[in-house]
């Protein structure tokens, strides 16, 4: 827990600002003269921000219970003063007390929740002009409650180095301070009682409708006949009317089994196996219940589904809560106090003068150049403006009798600027572009001859055209079609070619949003209570074109404008939040690293469809907006995003067991192994088989060597796709309201991540550290030779590195030593294989770079760098 | 269901071909995915009893290997106090899709003849196993009259 966040540096953590919420309890005050005062609190932060009390009249013990939410930084001196206020006169300071906020941090160790404080306030005296000695007595008493904030311990401990402070043990509170932690016990059931009406069944959930599971099971287990129903054993009787509360099981311990939680009842099928029927949410499980936990009840709502409160973090679910799903949760609310630290070490590129569209015919910018700044708010909004202004005001001059490539895709319409210029109407989404829908994407290929087979064109962060060739797997900058140009070659014949173009696309998709902006903005409220429910019901209330508008987020009961800030903590809580095990839309997809897949058992939430439209449209107002999430989806998630085809190898991340049994079928001769397989398969979610047939009669054609390519490739469509597809397309829909897919298409999945999640300051010496070898040592050339190549990398490629063998950009919050694996953790690992004209390769599942033997450094830089470039075919045998 | 074609085949198989060492085999028709049998080792320490097993297969078999537990309780360094074995033939890396139950069952009889203690579940009986044989064996034994089923007679 005390691990720090590495590359945090200190400046960064100190200058961080940080919400906490202030509640001026009371103070009591020294007698010093005739009259009480008229007392009010003033705060001041920083010596800048002001905030005070309403003033109470005449008394010496004024109780205000007035909160304040202010920003803070862990520096911050906080300047409470106490004064009387008289109407005709200048207000009198009664006492006042200076403190700095590290020490107070220091002391509760970074956690600052429900702290009480009480202060002396002091007076100055003066006691002796002439000697210049000034006495300080104590004026009056100040409590005051502190919540709300955390810091992690490490920053705190940076900051006390860079105070130059050398005591490292908690300093105790000196000076007319105290503190205390208060007991959340009074104040919360106070405030539970409140609450408690607002604990609504969950966003979305219950269990199954109607008694389908309760049928299912009788059909498959029981049959039909209900004869056979076992009596009620005494065990299961004597359990059964336990209520929920009873965690005190003792009295069932003789039989060796807790009692069943209320609702429940104990069955044997035909079989005479044991089953489990849940009468409240008329479902049934082979697996016995677990009773609830401590602090859980159950519901039900207005329409008779059963869900399950929280009392302990007042939430609600509509899943029984069971022990792994409640470790998941404790889990993921661990991370929660990561997030917004992990927000501020993102990053992309800074705005920067985008270059100059691919062709001049296609320049969307009226002024050349003049759109090219693609980060500047001001230019946007121009740009943004005349779009609109040009959608609206120019009438049909659609249908152009020149069109040669046929008719528009429906839900286009062709118009004509009023300077002339054809650009074109998606009332689908309602945007404009310049290029033509017919031949984007296909532009250079489409207008002039076309490429030989295997053959792409790309282009370098100048925006200079390159070719490769996924035949040989080269690139060069001369044209390959007969009678073009001769290009100029980089050394070594190709390194200058790697220069990807992602820079380049980003500035092309800024372009495009900003172009499509709409000019005001949207405001959305929230609370961080509610965040999921407020920001579902906001998003999807407004049409999602609106969504484009700018954010403007505020979260309820806090200051703070939103320049930015506040919506970018906004996606990254949200996005959190999302993953949230209690919802069961998404999971981590195989245990390994931290990548986000749809969950099949996503149904058990009645709305999920609906959620996940909502997930689809505020992940692409991230895009939109530019902003971060806090964890990224999986890489065949983003290769569906992108609409391109999942091959097997990307069920490797996911499942790498189905996938080596993939790889065996393919690699062996099949007939005679008796393998038993036919065109069908069957997998399970929430204790029911789902049976497929991969084709119509499936279930009677038998895999032979013959036809195993045809059933490969149906089962890596089905094993790809198998329970999550409605949820995709719900997902798909939703994202393409506000960002529509075809403006990602110039992107890879991996370039889809980066824009995504954002890049992070990658700490090599960290990497190095918690870097394991096999068949080579950490003195081997070549891995001298990889490290020295890791460190002249830029950013971007080091984060399309650690994607190539890990699967993703992202770091765990504890660095490299927390890298996990699918089975667990799983340190980075480089392995000698092959030979030095091999490529290297990766294994995703184990963190696992099989670097084979280069003969110097430019080959393994070369090797290494076609290896990270390409997302496809390599190491993909 | 796409696996039981499969399991069905297999079990005629393992019935017909009459292992002695795993006999008894219960599977429930309308659940081909779980079977039990007992193990019934030949050599010492556990030749004096017979060991309950059962065997569960996913619904994904043969993608995804079967898990094995034992029902009766075991003095084992390759097998723990819950019944659960370290197999290396149904090990996620080395898993593959043509490896028939027989060839496992016959891994899990070799296995628990003879124990592997340089991969043990519970190292205090590997270490036992390894140091102090006498006792090892006496304690098996001991264990095993008192925890295992009867052997069958024939």
């Amino acid at each position: 827990m005390t691990e720090s966040i590495t590359t945090l540096t200190a400046p960064i953590s100190l200058s961080t600002y940080h919400q906490l919420s202030l509640t001026v309890e009371s103070a009591s005050i020294r007698n010093s003269g005739l009259f009480k005062p008229n007392p009010y609190l003033q705060l001041i932060i920083d010596d800048n921000i002001s905030r005070r009390t309403e003033v109470l009249k005449n008394t010496l013990h004024p109780k205000w219970k007035e909160e304040f939410t202010v920003l803070v930084t862990p520096l911050s001196q906080l300047v409470f003063r106490l004064a009387d206020h008289h109407s005709f006169r200048k207000d009198h300071i009664i006492g006042e007390k200076r403190i700095n906020l590290l020490k107070i941090l220091l002391y509760c160790n970074g956690k600052c929740e429900n702290v009480e404080l009480t202060l002396d306030l002091m007076k100055t005296v003066s006691q002796d002009n002439a000697s210049n000695t000034n006495t300080e007595v104590k004026a009056a008493e100040l409590v005051l409650l502190l919540d709300g904030l955390r810091i992690d311990p490490a920053i705190l401990n940076q900051s006390h180095e860079t105070l130059g402070e050398s005591n490292n043990s908690r300093s105790p509170l000196s000076d007319g301070i105290r503190a205390r932690i208060r007991l959340r016990n009074n104040l919360e059931n106070q405030r539970s009682v409140v609450h408690l009406r607002n604990l609504r069944p969950p966003p979305g959930p219950p269990p199954l409708s109607n008694g389908t599971g309760l049928a299912g099971a009788l059909d498959g287990g029981a049959g039909p006949s209900r004869q056979d129903e076992p009596p009620v054993s005494s065990a299961a009787s004597a359990a059964a009317p336990v209520t929920t509360g009873a965690a005190a099981a003792p009295a069932a311990a003789a039989a060796a089994e807790e009692p069943l939680p209320s609702g429940w009842e104990m069955r044997y099928d035909v079989y005479g196996r044991r089953y489990y029927v849940d009468h409240n949410t008329r479902s049934t499980s082979w697996e016995r219940p677990q009773p609830l936990p401590p602090g859980w009840e159950v519901r039900r709502d207005a329409r008779g589904r059963v869900y399950y409160v929280d009392h302990n973090t007042r939430t609600t679910t509509w899943q029984r809560p069971d022990t792994e799903r409640l470790a998941r949760f404790q889990h993921w609310r661990g991370e929660r106090r990561h997030v917004v630290a992990q927000g501020n070490q993102r990053f992309l590129y800074p705005p920067q003068p985008a270059p100059s569209p691919p062709t001049a015919d296609h320049d969307p910018s009226a002024g050349g150049s003049g759109a090219g700044v693609a980060g500047a708010v001001g230019v946007a909004g121009v740009a943004g403006g005349a779009g609109v202004a040009g959608a609206a005001g120019a009438v049909g001059a659609g249908g152009a009798p020149d069109d040669a490539l046929g008719a528009l895709p429906a839900g286009w319409e062709r118009r004509v600027h009023p300077d002339g210029r054809v650009y074109f109407v998606n009332h689908k989404n309602r945007t404009t572009q310049w290029e033509d829908p017919r031949t984007q994407g296909q532009e250079i290929s489409a207008l002039e001859e076309a490429l030989p087979p295997g053959w792409e064109i790309r282009f370098t962060e100048e925006g200079t055209r390159y070719f490769v060739d996924h035949n040989t797997r080269t690139t060069t900058f001369q044209d390959p079609r007969p009678g073009a140009p001769k290009g100029p070659q980089g050394a070594y014949g190709v390194p200058r070619a790697y220069e990807r173009s992602f820079r380049w696309k980003l500035s092309q998709f800024r372009y495009l949003c900003q172009s499509n902006a709409l000019p005001s903005h949207i405001k959305i409220t929230l609370s961080r209570q509610t965040l999921f429910e407020d920001s579902y019901h906001q998003i999807m209330r407004l049409p999602a074109y609106e969504l484009r508008r700018r954010l403007y987020i505020i979260f309820r009961g806090e200051e703070g404008l939103d320049y930015g800030g506040v919506s970018r903590e906004w996606f990254f809580l949200l996005s959190h939040e999302v993953l949230n095990p209690m919802y069961c839309l998404f999971e981590y997809a195989n245990k390994n690293n931290y990548s986000l897949q749809i969950n099949p058992a996503s149904y058990v939430n009645p709305d999920h469809l609906l959620y996940f439209k909502f997930i689809g449209r505020f992940i692409a107002m991230a895009l939109y907006h530019g902003r971060f999430i806090y964890s990224g989806f999986t890489m065949p998630f983003y290769k569906r995003m992108l609409n391109k085809k999942l091959t097997m190898k990307d069920i490797e991340s996911i499942d790498p067991e189905f996938y080596n049994s993939l790889v065996w079928i393919k690699d062996n001769n099949i007939d005679e192994c008796g393998l038993e397989m036919w065109f069908s398969v069957d997998f399970e979610v929430l204790g029911q088989v789902i049976h497929h047939e991969l084709k119509p009669s499936g279930d009677k054609e038998r895999v032979t060597e013959a036809n195993k390519e045809q059933y490969l490739q149906l089962v890596t469509q089905w094993r790809m796709t198998r329970g999550i597809e409605e949820q995709t397309v719900a997902f798909l829909d939703g994202f393409n309201e506000v960002v529509p897919l075809e403006w990602l298409k110039y992107f890879d999945e991996r370039e889809l991540e980066l824009m995504l999640c954002g890049m992070q300051e990658v700490d090599v010496d960290d990497w190095q550290r918690n870097t394991i070898y096999r068949h080579y040592t950490r003195t081997s050339k070549q891995v001298a030779w990889f490290w020295q190549f890791v460190r002249q990398m830029d950013n971007e490629k080091r984060a399309r590195l650690l994607q190539f063998v890990t699967g993703t950009c992202r770091v765990p919050v504890g660095g490299f030593a927390e890298l996990m694996g699918s089975n667990g953790p799983q340190r980075f690992c480089i392995e000698k294989v092959g030979k030095d004209t091999w490529l290297p390769r990766s294994h995703t599942c184990f963190n696992r770079l099989d670097l084979p033997p280069y003969k110097s450094y430019e080959q393994l830089c070369e090797k290494l760098n076609y290896a990270i470039e390409e997302t496809e075919g390599f190491g993909q045998e | 269901m796409a696996a039981t074609r499969r399991l069905q085949k297999e079990l005629n198989d393992i019935r017909q071909s009459g292992l002695k060492s795993f006999r008894d085999i219960q599977v429930d028709e309308s659940n081909i995915l779980t079977w039990q049998g007992l193990i019934v080792p030949d050599n010492a320490p556990y030749n004096k009893g017979a060991f309950r097993i059962e065997i569960n297969f996913p619904a994904e078999y043969p993608f995804k290997p079967p898990k094995i537990s034992f029902k009766t309780k075991i003095y084992h360094p390759n097998i723990d106090e819950k019944g659960q074995v370290c197999l290396p033939i149904i090990s996620a890396e080395n898993w593959k899709p043509a490896t028939k139950t027989d060839q496992v069952i016959q891994a899990l009889v070799a296995l628990v003849n003879d124990p592997e203690p340089e991969h043990p579940l519970r190292a205090e009986l590997a270490e036992e196993f390894l140091k102090d044989r006498k006792k090892f064996t006496k304690n098996a034994e001991e264990f095993t009259k008192k925890h295992s089923e009867k052997r069958p007679t024939d």
